[in-house]
């Protein structure tokens, strides 16, 4: 691999999708070239932002011999990935005494204003094709676990909605989501303090083909209401109101309630001051706030979610946080499909990456027409992948379309170069 | 005719509502009241059948007190409407379904547990549903399927074992001769060694049954070449601890050559030598090499290695 002749870098520009180019370049293998990176947009704050320099970080932390390289200003990113080797390379020194399965840890700076996963996702989309088990610690003083005004979802979201899929494509051994400190967003909606592991010990070959085409109805809806550093009352009430809005539709309703006391995090001020200082003066709490996570999943294992938390600024009532999720929750229904709008990033890469073979899922047609998922299809065709076959259900004479579109891809049949025979 | 009829009826009863409600203007509770009765009257109404005219209670106190004697007095004039030939009262009853209320003794522990535990919830659930997802295959099926198995099995096991079977016996190996089919039987699912050999004796004995069976082998290949017989070539005999099958298992997936260690392949000496192959002077050590007397020196020097 490292004799392979340096291919030339496919050039992107500006900002949007970086995190969807990185993976598919790593995936991939191509070195890519991203110039421009928010050079025009604000004077003040241009080039990457900390949660996508945290992003590269976190990548040259699971890969072996990437090279990641910024231009002055920061708004030109060269990227040559590498191997994606897993947690085992990081303690290189115990290799040795046959412990390999370390932990990487990764701290996210506290400036961060995205949510965990955010990087769980691509971590998890890595994952399956890394070399041994991926197991990576996020924390720091910036890592939120609840669901952010970016539009990232929960932990709880992740592990309970998109971490599931993959086990249609064969991979569902040793996946784990720990969530060891929870966290909302902090003030000005940086930083939170929270925790979470992930565990991703199944790696395959290649990804088994995908044919989903039956979206089901939905039987049951699952949720977990958090609330960190507030009353548990706020859980109670945000429950109350879901449950008033689904239980009519879905009798099969069930929320979960998880409170938990406020992270500790160093005070930036205070952590250069005098030697007299104690301790506990050093820290604050941050991340104080409440949220939601809903999740329907369908006859057919469809798993649509929806997620709502609190503002940093504060003034929404759990009420109104819990009409938010529970309405959420039925436009995501609503807009109909296999796979939601979160996930169906998930689900198409791994199609792409899977074996030379048609795979077929039933997106709904928001869903396919979103922003995301069309840029996701020309990043695609850009790394050299085959374009997307679409077309009706109705085409296929189902009476019960309700408009959805089936998109075939082909896989590449690279899969994983780690386990590839040498 | 019924909805000519029904549709008649309801004009006559909305303008009797209303006339009523305007009347009651006096107190608003009892104005949103009857407005929302009202509502719920129509929508009923639009659905199925009109609803008989009621008495309108007119005075607040009185309907909140008296309310069981007004549900006695509706009760008692909707039998009286029912008794009609004609009117089929359809009876709809709306209730949730939530059995316990809030839902707690729907989830059983282990769902409960599986949702919240670290790992995906559904991956479990899916797991499970697809073992069981082949359709249930029918009891003549089944009972076909094993008996099929059993005589195959049987089948199996008389063509292997009829060696070991006498004239006497037909049905199956009996006594010593059931120990050696089971023992084949062992050998033949992987068992590494017949267990018919003896793991523990004294030395003593092992070393005089080890001794015998050299001696043995010794005066056959010399009978036989007195005879002028040739025999099959003899074993090279190992060394002392080295297995018969000395070549570590690499599994599927490994290299074929070296070893795959913290992301790169390394190849030890002895893998180099092998893939360069023994054009190299003096890889395999010996005689090797087409060189004249002047080199011979030289090659003791290096005595077989390669420098990489």
């Amino acid at each position: 691999m490292a004799d392979a002749p340096p291919s030339k870098p496919l050039l992107f520009t500006g900002a949007k999708s970086l995190s969807t180019r990185l993976i598919l370049s790593t995936l991939t293998g191509r070195p890519i070239r991203i110039m421009k990176i928010r050079s025009t947009t604000s004077s003040t704050a241009t080039g990457l932002l900390p949660h996508e320099i945290s992003l590269l970080r976190l990548l040259d932390a699971v890969t072996n011999g990437s090279r990641i390289e910024f231009s002055m200003t920061g708004t030109g990113l060269s990227y040559a990935p590498g191997l994606i080797v897993g947690s085992g390379s990081t303690t290189s020194t115990s290799s040795s005494t046959g412990n390999r399965a370390g932990v990487v840890r990764h701290e996210v700076p506290a400036e961060c204003r995205r949510g965990a996963s955010y990087f769980l996702l691509p971590l998890a989309l890595l994952a399956p094709f890394a070399k041994t088990p991926i197991n990576v610690l996020l924390t720091g003083p910036g890592c939120i676990t609840s669901a952010t005004s970016h539009g990232d979802v929960s932990v709880d979201t992740l592990r309970t909605a998109i971490l599931p899929l993959f086990a249609r494509f064969g991979v569902q051994n040793n996946i784990e989501l720990r969530v060891l400190r929870r966290s909302n967003p902090g003030a000005g909606g940086r930083g939170g303090g929270g925790e979470v592991q992930l565990v991703f010990g199944h790696q395959v070959r290649l990804p088994k083909t995908l044919h989903w085409m039956h979206p089901g109805r939905v039987k049951r809806v699952r949720g977990v209401a958090y609330a960190t550093g507030v009353g548990g009352a706020m859980n109670a009430r945000v429950i109350e109101t879901v449950r008033g809005v689904l239980n009519p539709l879905v009798p099969d309703t069930y929320i979960f309630s998880d409170v938990s006391s406020a992270p500790f995090v160093a005070a930036a001020e205070n952590s250069r001051g005098g030697k007299g200082v104690a301790p506990q003066d050093k820290k604050k709490k941050t991340g104080i706030g409440f949220g939601i996570s809903l999740v329907a999943e369908t006859a057919s294992g469809a798993l649509y979610s929806a997620d709502v938390a609190s503002p940093p600024a504060g003034g929404v009532t759990p009420e109104d946080i819990g009409r938010q999720a529970a309405f959420q929750l039925l436009e995501t229904i609503e807009q109909g499909g296999c796979v939601p709008k979160v996930a169906a990033e998930t689900v198409l890469v791994l199609m792409a990456m899977g074996s030379e073979d048609v795979g077929r899922v039933r997106l709904g047609r928001d869903v396919l027409g979103c922003e995301e998922v069309v840029g996701l299809a020309r990043d695609l065709r850009a790394f050299g992948g085959s374009g997307w076959g679409v077309r009706d259900v109705d085409d296929d004479g189902e009476e019960d379309g309700r408009g959805d579109v089936v998109v075939s891809v082909v896989g590449r049949g690279v899969g994983n170069v780690g386990r590839k025979i040498a | 005719m019924a909805v000519a009829l029904g549709k008649r009826k309801r004009e006559a009863v909305r303008v009797g509502r209303r006339a009523l409600s305007e009347e009651h203007e006096g107190s608003d509770e009892s104005e949103s009241e009857a407005d929302m009765q009202e509502i719920f009257r129509r929508h009923f109404e639009a659905r199925f059948e009109p609803l008989p005219e009621q008495p309108k209670p007119t005075e607040e106190e009185e309907s909140d007190e008296d309310d069981d004697e007004e549900m006695v007095g509706k009760e008692s004039e909707w039998e009286g409407l029912s008794s009609g030939p004609e009117d089929e009262i359809e009876v709809v009853e709306h209730a949730l379904n939530i059995p316990g209320g809030d839902g707690e003794e729907t989830l059983s522990k282990k769902e409960l547990r599986a949702f919240m535990s670290a790992k995906p919830p559904s991956a479990v659930s899916i797991a499970a549903s697809s073992t069981l997802a082949p359709g249930k295959p029918t009891e003549d099926d089944e009972a076909g399927e094993k008996v099929n198995l059993k005589n195959d099995l049987a089948l199996q096991r008389l063509l292997s074992e009829s060696h070991l079977l006498d004239s006497s016996t037909s049905t199956g190996p009996v006594g010593k001769n059931r120990h050696k089919a089971t023992d084949l039987r062992l050998l033949s699912l992987g068992s590494k060694s017949s267990i018919l050999t003896q793991q523990k004796m004294p030395m003593a004995h092992r070393k005089g049954i080890i001794a015998k069976a050299a001696t043995k082998e010794e005066t056959r290949r010399r009978e036989a070449k007195e005879a002028g017989v040739v025999l099959e070539k003899e074993k090279k005999k190992r060394r002392k601890g080295v297995e018969e099958n000395r070549w570590r298992d690499r599994g599927v997936g490994g290299p074929s050559v070296g070893k795959f260690r913290d992301g790169a392949l390394v190849l030890s000496r002895r893998d180099v030598a092998a893939i360069r192959g023994p054009s190299g002077r003096g890889g395999r050590g010996g005689k090797g090499g087409r060189g004249g007397g002047g080199k011979g020196k030289k090659r003791g020097a290096s005595g077989g290695t390669i420098r990489i």
